[in-house]
């Protein structure tokens, strides 16, 4: 297990200095990257101090709080693009041309391989600046949690990167039927888009909703109160199971249904 | 133990037709007819350690398909697989170390970077050790003399070196089995000369058993004692590519350059006559009438010179093909 875990980082390690070569050979995307991600997240700021002009809390969330959450949901988005999103992206094409082959017959998992293969520092690194910073300010402003929240706060980041992770694989193992998968990312980005909102304006039938069939409201919201000194020992639990449960199904999903996989002739 | 052993493999793929035109896709949207393709039928066969053989047929006959179900890509419908022990599709880390598959239509190297680097990627999925690497990589430059291209990107090189260069990352954990599915297609005749150089002193010194599908007849006339001849999903013939002619082919053709015009016309009574001017003449003859028709052909005309030439083995395929 330990051996596994060491030679799967390193390949993640080997996989990523290549992503970074490659990446570096286009400089003009690179820096369009940043910046797209910089100016939507500053839109995002500007949008929420706009309704904070008008409200004093949303779902009793105030303005630094939901800095904090905000800055989270970039956070874990520029975590998802270090480590599996993009190669989700990609998977309709590798299934559609029948490159996915190689990922089959390579000596390595081909969930890891598909993810690490796209592993993208720069294609949220934007938006993970920018949510370090709003977390960072609106922890300071807010001045309620103790230094100590913040290494809880980073394992609920990674929990929330595993329900982000099970999402995905449930979602994409649609793709060996349908062969492409735009619409199916489509769906798992407005899924991450409801993350922004707090956990707290959902009541009833949306909140069920909300935590076990799409457990958006969960990702950032979780880790967000350990920030501000709201920390319920309940919503914890109930995130960690929620992670629990996702990544599992996934795993069953992703590797029953990369079975069907047809190839394509050459 | 055989390195290669396949036993009643069959592969149904389930597709659906589409009527042409916009109205077939609108139909398609509310039903589709599903259509069934026996890709393999009932295929058998075995490979010894360190044979090379080829795998002989047109588009579309079931070559790549069984290459994926050999190297695990693809499941069977029925049938059964051992390679070195393992049943691919169980895809065993352990074999997937010990076999590799190179298509010639599929780019497995990082198309904006250097080879250099995908060698080196492939170093760690395969967990290669840096002083075997190093080692392999050396001797595969030389043998395929690729040197001067290592450090340019993979986009940029023409596409037989890039074969080359796919086929160094392929055999980089030095497999014990290797599936080639049409190596040198779209390559020149150069390059493709040279892909199959490379691949004949490989098998030669490594002593891998190698599978090749190609329909480059040269390909497998250079490369393979061994065919298997392959046609709407099942084998039709295994063995050499000589008893093959023997077998398919009961004629010779008999080439001859007239030392002096003849008339435009061959003589009535000449059979088999395959092309006749005033200076050349091409003769089909039975294999048992060849000392005979020498014999008169020599005696009623003015030969400068004469060859006896066994039927190209394109002709012998082409044949066993139409058949149906």
């Amino acid at each position: 297990m330990k051996k596994t875990l060491s030679r799967y980082f390193s390949l993640y390690i080997s996989f990523l200095k290549h992503n970074l070569k490659n990446e570096m050979m286009y400089r003009a995307n690179f820096a369009i990257n940043v910046g797209m991600d910089i100016f939507f997240m500053l839109v995002n700021v500007v949008f929420f101090s706009i309704l904070y002009g008008n409200v004093e809390t949303i779902g009793s969330w105030n303005f630094h709080q939901t800095l904090v959450l905000v800055g989270t949901v970039g956070i874990v988005r520029e975590l998802a693009y270090l480590t599996f999103r993009k190669g989700f992206l990609e998977l309709g094409e590798y299934v559609r041309t029948g490159n996915f082959d190689v990922m089959l017959h390579a000596p390595i998992s081909a969930a890891a391989h598909l993810a690490f293969r796209h592993v993208s520092l720069t294609e949220s690194l934007g938006e993970g600046l920018m949510g370090l910073v709003l977390v960072g300010y609106g922890f300071v402003q807010l001045g309620n949690a103790g230094l100590s929240s913040i290494g809880f706060y980073l394992l609920m980041l990674i929990n929330s990167l595993a329900i982000y992770y099970g999402f995905c694989l449930i979602i994409n193992s649609l793709v060996f039927w349908l062969i492409k998968s735009q619409e199916l990312n489509t769906v798992v980005y407005y899924f991450m888009n409801t993350a922004r909102y707090p956990r707290d304006i959902y009541h009833g039938l949306g909140k069920a909703i909300f935590t076990v069939i799409i457990p958006s409201s969960l990702i950032a919201t979780t880790p967000a109160t350990i920030l501000i000194g709201r920390a319920e020992p309940a919503l914890i639990v109930l995130t960690v199971s929620v992670a629990a449960v996702f990544l599992s199904l996934g795993l069953f999903f992703w590797n029953r249904s990369i079975n069907f996989y047809s190839s394509a002739s050459s | 133990m055989p390195a290669i052993e396949v036993k009643q493999l069959c592969k149904v793929f389930k597709t659906h037709r589409k009527e042409a035109g916009l109205m077939g896709s609108l139909k398609g949207l509310l039903h589709r007819e599903t259509v069934y393709k026996d890709a393999v039928k009932s295929v058998s066969f075995s490979l010894e350690t360190g044979e090379l053989v080829g795998f002989l047929g047109p588009n579309g006959a079931g070559k790549t398909t069984l290459l994926k179900m050999l190297s695990g890509i693809l499941y069977p419908t029925s049938g059964s697989i051992s390679v070195l022990g393992y049943t691919p599709w169980e895809r065993k880390r352990d074999y997937q170390r010990q076999f590799s598959i190179v298509m010639g239509q599929k780019n497995q190297l990082w198309w904006d970077l250097p080879p250099a680097e995908s060698f080196l990627l492939n170093r760690d999925i395969y967990d290669i050790n840096p002083k075997d690497f190093q080692r392999t990589v050396d001797e595969m430059v030389e043998l395929l003399d690729l040197k001067a291209l290592l450090d340019i990107p993979v986009r940029q090189l023409s596409l037989g070196e890039r074969m080359k260069c796919e086929l160094l990352a392929a055999l980089l954990h030095q497999p014990k089995v290797l599936f080639l599915d049409e190596p040198t297609i779209g390559l020149d005749v150069i390059s493709q000369e040279k892909v199959r150089g490379f691949i004949q002193e490989y098998n030669r010194l490594k002593k891998t058993t190698v599978l090749l599908t190609s329909h480059y007849m040269q390909d497998v006339e250079q490369l393979c004692e061994r065919v298997l001849v392959i046609n709407h999903g099942g084998i039709v013939y295994d063995g050499s590519l000589l008893s093959l002619s023997e077998r398919y082919i009961d004629h010779k053709v008999l080439k001859i350059r007239f030392a002096s015009p003849q008339s435009a016309s061959p003589p009535r009574d000449l059979k088999g006559v395959v092309e006749w001017d005033i200076h050349h003449a091409e003769i089909k003859i039975d294999k048992k009438e060849i000392a005979a028709m020498t014999y008169r052909l020599l005696g009623d005309f003015p030969v400068e010179d004469l060859s006896v030439e066994e039927v190209e083995i394109e002709e012998v395929i082409r044949r066993i093909f139409e058949e149906r």
